[in-house]
């Protein structure tokens, strides 16, 4: 019992302490920045992120900073902007294949139509493979 | 042919294993797989690991008087050398620039100690002495070279577990917080965004700040003028930029170099018969309950805040008070994102967690001084 009184008497006063002086704390810096006169500007989130991810990379490389945390792009886990990254790609190749026949002259089957392998090898073939001049 | 003595001193090692050493070589094999395959503070806990290990290997003469890591505990760990280097190598790498921008936030480091002084509670009824109270409390600072030299003055027979449980527990941040703070707020709460705007904080501002810290929580409290004052040196190196060779090997090469050291010398006092006591468990998982109740009373802290304003505070970022900077911070604005992928709140975690640094360094001197130790 008598520690517990003196256990909480400990308390009351480490933490009104700890606040006293981080108030104090508080106050002085607020006059320093009040004779700083810097503007405050509106940011936008993600120029704020942008910033304070800055400044976690360098703290990152602190002992006791270590730690198995998955990596951000941008605020985002890097991971999710993985799969963004791959499921963008891969609708391009969707768009692409289905713009496909728009995009061909002339329709598989018909006699006009060439496989890319055999239309370089007719625009060789209009070539002379003799030197010039000869 | 060999005689029986010889023979007595061929085996002298095998003859002197004993089962407390081979349990701390296993021990040692737990930590070196955390810092290895699992990258839990791999910097501290691989030399702690092997400083273990070197030291419960049978006879071992790294530990005797003139003994490598004897040698090593007396250099830097007796006269809390080690943490003190490494503070500065913290303060060339920590940014306060979050906090200088939104200087209220401090407040939020203050509520983030509160685990300290409960846990110094808990421990004073589970029969520890003042003293050893006041070292395990300290573990709630999450903040190692505080442990340190905190528990190095007031308990050194209790440094091997109290080091080892502040590590490990910050690396566990990303685990313990998330559920801490989803039992204390509702998903509005979580919800909350917080608008951003930036204040350009002049060289000036950013030279005095150290300065300031400094003058004022040494003035107030002497116990802490070698953390604090370690700790601003290297971030006034940093903002002043002109030692910038200094500062660079402050963070890297000191910083290394100390770190390699001290894990060998913490890890040398974790020798069996010291060690496997029922007060290393208890000092274990009071170190958890530092750990929670700080987040909490940071989350609760804020929530006081949020309501002063008007709903302006998300309360989530109070338990970013708790120091570790700044993986305490990233964890806030990941649970944030789980409810609002576009609630950006890094910035704002970042203020209240470089408050935490200070905040918990200003604990530490106030315990020291409390306890009527130290300087």
């Amino acid at each position: 019992m008598e520690n517990l009184e003196w256990g909480l008497k400990m308390t009351v006063l480490g933490m009104g302490l700890v606040f006293s002086l981080l108030g104090l704390l508080w106050g002085l810096l607020t006059l320093v920045l009040v004779l700083d006169k810097e503007p405050s500007v509106p940011v936008s989130a993600k120029e704020a992120i942008a910033e304070a991810e800055r400044i976690a990379a360098v703290a990152d490389d602190a002992v006791g900073a270590q730690v198995p945390e998955p990596a951000t792009v941008n605020g985002m886990p890097a991971d999710l902007v993985a799969a963004i990254m791959v499921a963008t790609m891969k609708h391009k190749l969707t768009l692409r294949r289905q713009a496909a026949p728009f995009m061909r002259s002339y329709w598989p089957g018909s006699k006009m139509f060439a496989s890319r392998w055999v239309a370089t090898g007719r625009v060789r073939q209009n070539y002379s493979w003799q030197p010039r001049g000869k | 042919m060999i005689d029986q003595e010889t023979i007595v001193l061929l085996l002298k090692g095998v003859n002197n294993v004993t089962w407390q050493s081979m349990f701390m070589i296993g021990v040692s094999f737990v930590l070196m797989y955390l810092a290895i395959a699992k990258d839990y503070e791999p910097l501290l806990l691989l030399p702690i690991a092997a400083g273990c290990m070197l030291a419960n290997l049978p006879l071992s003469p790294m530990i005797a008087e003139d003994g490598m890591l004897k040698v090593l505990y007396n250099m830097g760990i007796t006269n809390e050398m080690f943490p003190l280097l490494i503070f500065v190598g913290i303060g060339a790498l920590t940014d306060f620039g979050p906090l200088l921008e939104n200087p209220r936030l401090v407040l939020l480091g203050a509520a983030g100690q509160f685990g300290i002084f409960m846990t110094l509670i808990f421990a004073l009824l589970l029969g520890f002495t003042p003293n050893e109270s006041a070292s395990i409390g300290i573990i709630g600072a999450i903040d190692g070279p505080t442990s340190i030299y905190v528990s190095g003055i007031l308990a050194p027979h209790m440094l091997g577990p109290i080091t080892v449980a502040a590590y490990s527990y910050m690396s566990l941040v990303p685990i313990i917080l998330p559920p801490i703070i989803r039992l204390l707020t509702s998903k509005q709460e979580r919800m909350i965004r917080m608008p951003y705007s930036s204040r350009k904080i002049s060289r000036r501002t950013r030279i005095m700040f150290p300065i300031v810290v400094t003058v004022l929580v040494g003035t107030l409290v002497p116990f802490a003028t070698p953390l604090i004052g370690m700790l601003m040196l290297g971030n006034l190196m940093k903002e002043s930029g002109a030692v910038e060779r200094l500062t660079k090997a402050s963070a890297a090469e000191i910083a290394n170099t100390v770190t390699l050291f001290l894990g060998l010398a913490i890890g040398s006092t974790m020798v069996g018969s010291e060690f496997l006591k029922t007060s290393t468990l208890f000092i274990l998982v009071l170190g958890i309950v530092a750990f929670a109740v700080d987040a909490a009373a940071g989350v609760m802290f804020a929530k006081v805040l949020n309501w002063l304003s008007g709903g302006k505070v998300n309360p989530i970022i109070g338990a970013a008070g708790i120091s570790a900077f700044p993986m305490a911070a990233r964890v806030v604005q990941r649970v944030a994102q789980e409810d609002d992928f576009e609630n950006f709140l890094l910035m704002h975690a970042m203020g209240a967690n470089a408050a935490g640094q200070v905040a918990s360094v200003v604990a530490g001197g106030v315990l020291l001084a409390l306890m009527g130790a130290g300087g």
